[in-house]
C-alpha cells in the first residue's frame, strides 16, 4: 500500500513538472482569483464589524407628555430596566431640555414663549454585547403603547435602511465571488485537461493494464491539491500584507479573521478538487 | 471463456465486424487471420472492452458486454495481458519500470515486484537490458519488453495486436517463439497477424476474417 501511495505521489509531482508552463499559469489564476477573493472576505467581515459598532452607537429617546407624573415615569423607567439591551437611562427634566435647547440654538425658550414647553424625556443607551434590532423594534413598539409616552425618538429604520444597503453590496460581492469561483474552476479544469491531454498515452497504458479509475486520477488530483494549497497561500500572504500595510499607512484599523487562511486553503482545495474531477470524468468516460 | 453472439460493431457503413459467432476456450492458443481492415483489431478490441458492440454481445470470463459497468471494465483487463502491434510503452520510464507497470497498478511491494519482473525478463529473454530506456531499443527488443509487461501480472489470456506486424521476420519467429512458450505454461493466447507465412507451420487453430465477418474457424 505504502509502495502503491508513493508510486501515485511521485507520478503527480511528475505531473506537474511535465507541463511547467500550463501549471504556472494555473498558479498565476488561482493566486490572483483567491486574492481578490480574500480581499471581499476581509472586506465583508469588516463591513459586519463596523455595521455591529454602528448598532452599538444607537440609542433612542422617550419623549413624554405635559404633567406627566413622577409614578408614569417610573412605569417606564422600569419597562426599560426589565430589558437586557438597555445599559443606560438618563431623565432629561424640563430644565435640562431647555438648557440643551439654548445651547443648540442660543435661545432661551422661557424668555421666548414665557413659559417652557419642551417635554421630560429619558434618554436610553443600549448595550454593545446584547444588542438585536428586532428586540429594540418591539421595546419601542411597547413603549409607545404607553399613554404617558407622547413621542419615541427612533431611528432604527434608518440604521435597517443602511443595513438593507450594505447587504446589496455584500450581495454585489457575493455575486463577483461566484464569477471568481467559476473563473478558478474553468481554470483548473483546462490545466487539467491539458495534463491529461499530454498523458493521454500513459493513461491508456494504465487503463489497459488494468488500473482503476481512481489510480488514473489520483496523480492528476495530487498536482491540482498542490497548485491550490500553493496559489491559495501565496494569495493569503499577499493579501495579509497589503491589508497591514494599509491599516499603518492610512491608520485603519481593518481586522484580518485569525482563520482566513484556513478558509482560502480549504475552499481552494474543493475548488481544486471539483475542477479536476470535471476534467478527469469527461475524459475517462 | 470467450464467446462472441452475433456480434457486431460498426465505425461506419462498410467498416467493422458483423455477426461474429465465436468461442474460444481456455488454455487455447488461437490466431486471427486476415488482411488489413479485415477485423482482427477491432474483434481484440471488443475483447478488452475498449470498444462495445453496436449489437450482439461479447462474453470473457463471466463478464457480459452488456452488462458490465465502465468502472469495473479494469477487473476483466486485470486478467488480461495486452501486446501490441505499436508497444505502447512508456518512453521516460526504464525497461524494469516499463515492465513493472502493472505489478504497481496491482498494489504489489518493492520485493515482489523485483522477483516477478526478474522471472518475466528472464523468459523474454532481455537480461542486461533492465535499465535501458525503449528508444535505446530495438523494435524486436520494444516488442518483448511489451510481452514481459503483458505476462508479468499471470494473466489468463495473453491478446497480441500484430505483435509481428513492425518487426523483421527473425525477430517475428523469436516473438512467436516466446508466446508458444508462455502457452505451454498454461496461459491462453489469441494472436491477431496478417503473417500466414509467420503462422503456416504451426499447428494452431486459425480463425480467419475478410471484411469483418468469420470465412472459417
Amino acid at each position: 500500500m505504502i509502495d502503491k501511495l508513493a508510486f501515485l505521489f511521485s507520478e503527480g509531482l511528475k505531473t506537474l513538472m511535465r507541463n511547467r508552463l500550463a501549471n504556472i499559469l494555473c498558479l498565476i489564476t488561482i493566486f490572483i482569483n483567491f486574492s481578490v477573493l480574500g480581499t471581499f472576505f476581509i472586506i465583508g467581515f469588516n463591513t459586519d464589524s463596523y455595521i455591529n459598532i454602528f448598532r452599538t452607537k444607537y440609542t433612542f429617546e422617550v419623549f413624554f407628555v405635559q404633567d406627566i407624573d413622577q409614578k408614569s415615569i417610573d412605569i417606564v423607567t422600569n419597562t426599560l430596566e426589565q430589558s437586557s439591551m438597555v445599559q443606560k437611562i438618563e431623565l432629561v427634566d424640563k430644565d435640562d431640555a431647555a438648557e440643551i435647547f439654548n445651547e443648540e440654538f442660543g435661545e432661551n425658550i422661557e424668555s421666548l414663549l414665557g413659559y417652557n414647553p419642551l417635554p421630560i424625556s429619558l434618554r436610553v443607551d443600549l448595550s454593545r454585547t446584547n444588542f438585536d434590532l428586532d428586540q429594540v423594534e418591539t421595546l419601542v413598539n411597547n413603549l409607545q403603547k404607553e399613554i404617558s409616552v407622547d413621542e419615541i425618538n427612533y431611528r432604527g429604520s434608518y440604521i435597517k435602511d443602511i443595513e438593507d444597503r450594505i447587504n446589496l453590496v455584500l450581495f454585489g460581492f457575493l455575486l463577483l465571488v461566484i464569477g471568481i469561483l467559476f473563473i478558478s474552476i474553468q481554470m483548473i479544469s483546462n490545466t487539467i485537461s491539458l495534463s491529461i491531454n499530454t498523458r493521454s498515452k500513459f493513461i491508456d497504458i494504465l487503463k489497459y493494464n488494468g488500473a482503476t479509475p481512481l489510480f488514473i486520477k489520483t496523480p492528476f488530483y495530487i498536482e491540482s491539491f498542490v497548485l491550490s494549497v500553493f496559489g491559495s497561500f501565496l494569495a493569503f500572504m499577499v493579501v495579509s500584507l497589503v491589508f497591514d500595510f494599509i491599516n499603518s499607512y492610512l491608520m485603519l484599523s481593518i481586522r484580518i479573521d485569525n482563520n482566513l487562511w484556513i478558509w482560502m486553503i480549504s475552499f481552494s482545495i474543493i475548488v481544486g478538487f471539483y475542477a479536476s474531477s470535471k476534467s478527469l470524468n469527461k475524459f475517462l468516460n | 471463456m470467450i464467446s462472441f453472439n452475433k456480434t457486431t460493431f460498426h465505425y461506419s457503413k462498410d467498416s467493422g465486424i458483423y455477426e461474429i459467432d465465436l468461442k474460444i476456450n481456455s488454455n487455447e492458443f488461437c490466431f486471427l487471420l486476415g488482411p488489413t481492415g479485415s477485423g482482427k483489431s477491432t474483434l481484440m478490441k471488443l475483447l478488452y472492452f475498449d470498444l462495445f458492440p453496436t449489437n450482439g454481445e461479447v462474453e470473457i470470463f463471466g463478464h457480459s458486454s452488456k452488462k458490465i459497468n465502465q468502472k469495473n471494465v479494469y477487473k476483466v483487463r486485470r486478467d488480461l495481458g495486452i501486446i501490441f502491434q505499436d508497444y505502447k510503452l512508456i518512453k521516460q520510464r526504464s525497461v524494469f519500470d516499463n515492465i513493472a507497470l502493472p505489478l504497481r497498478i496491482r498494489g504489489e511491494s518493492r520485493a515482489v515486484i523485483k522477483d516477478l519482473v526478474d522471472e518475466a525478463i528472464e523468459l523474454t529473454e532481455l537480461k542486461g537490458l533492465e535499465n535501458k530506456f525503449p528508444l535505446q531499443l530495438s523494435g524486436g527488443e520494444q516488442q518483448r519488453v511489451c510481452i514481459a509487461r503483458a505476462i508479468v501480472k499471470s494473466p489468463k489470456l495473453i491478446l497480441a495486436d500484430e505483435p509481428t506486424g513492425n518487426l523483421d521476420p527473425a525477430s517475428g519467429y523469436r516473438i512467436l517463439k516466446i508466446l508458444e512458450q508462455i502457452h505451454a505454461e498454461g496461459t491462453a493466447v489469441i494472436m491477431a497477424t496478417h503473417n500466414y507465412k509467420l503462422i503456416s507451420e504451426k499447428d494452431y487453430r486459425i480463425i480467419e476474417l475478410k471484411k469483418g465477418r468469420i470465412v472459417s474457424s
